[in-house]
């Protein structure tokens, strides 16, 4: 059984780290805080079909994650590769007038919270990293995506660029490395 | 995105929904513009969202603007209900 320790980590880093334990298969033990991390975490893993046994632990609690993931519905197409990830390269949904297209985008990324088929993994690069950083409008519905297990990070030089390093508000920093290799090894990309 | 308790206000239309939405944040109310949630019907597929704290500021804000909303709803458990309509 392998183990996890993620008490002290601020959501959705918890759910984000489970989501990866489990993808590479087998039980996990894992450590966690009460609160946030401790419902979001539970709910995570029911919802994708595991079972969750739970105990107190120093510090929190301590999740025994069994079973294996619920099959997908016969009807979503088998992918390929690992997952679908979302590219998002701009604060702007489609081509027109700014302000619309800012509107778009804002509706756009909170109607996904509403949807049922998440992507695996959503990367925010250019000045798509303006929708993760401080004062934007969509932290709340990234937050609410990333409590159900999807994976939103931003690209680092992009922040840098911007002057947003500090000001990151959802998710967590990535490099290209790891937005190249998930792009080509991806079941299905979305281009945003 | 809706706590139970919030307003959801519904306009007639994009434009007076963006605008709506910029005179209350020049006013630095708490507001949010959202997607309308499934259970309301909405032509443009927008609202605003704010809570309880801040309704008599809004809602006296956007009647000076001329800018009522065409339907007006609170979220009470699963369920909207609808607490004001434009005559």
């Amino acid at each position: 059984m392998k183990d996890l320790d993620v008490r002290g980590q601020a959501c959705p880093l918890p759910v984000v780290a489970v989501k990866k334990a489990l993808d590479e298969g087998g039980p996990l033990r894992v450590l966690l805080d009460d609160g946030a991390p401790r419902e979001n975490v539970r709910r995570f893993a029911e919802n994708r079909g595991f079972s969750v046994a739970e105990a107190p632990c120093e510090g929190g609690y301590a999740f025994t994650i069994t079973g294996s993931a619920a099959a997908p519905a016969p009807t979503a197409p088998a992918p390929s590769g690992r997952g679908t990830v979302m590219l998002i390269g701009t604060d702007r949904l489609g081509d027109g007038p700014e302000e619309l297209g800012r509107l778009l985008m804002k509706n756009f990324i909170m109607t996904l919270v509403e949807t049922s088929q998440l992507p695996d993994r959503m990367y925010f690069v250019n000045t798509g990293v303006l929708l993760t950083a401080e004062g934007s409008e969509v932290i709340e519905a990234l937050t609410a995506l990333g409590n159900r297990g999807v994976e939103v990070a931003s690209c680092g030089i992009c922040l840098d660029f911007f002057q947003k390093k500090d000001k990151l508000a959802a998710g967590i920093v990535t490099n290209m490395l790891t937005i190249a290799e998930s792009l080509v090894t991806a079941g299905s990309v979305v281009r945003i | 995105m809706v706590k139970d308790g919030d307003y959801v206000a519904i306009f007639k239309s994009v434009h007076r929904v963006m605008e709506a939405e910029r005179l209350l944040k020049d006013r630095k109310l708490p507001i949010l513009m959202i997607p309308a949630p499934r259970a309301i019907a909405s032509d443009c597929g927008l609202g605003l969202r704010y809570g309880e704290e801040v309704r008599r500021e809004v809602e006296s804000a956007l009647s000076e603007a001329g800018l009522l909303p065409k339907e007006l709803f609170r979220k009470q458990g699963e369920e909207y209900l609808k607490i004001q309509e434009e005559p």
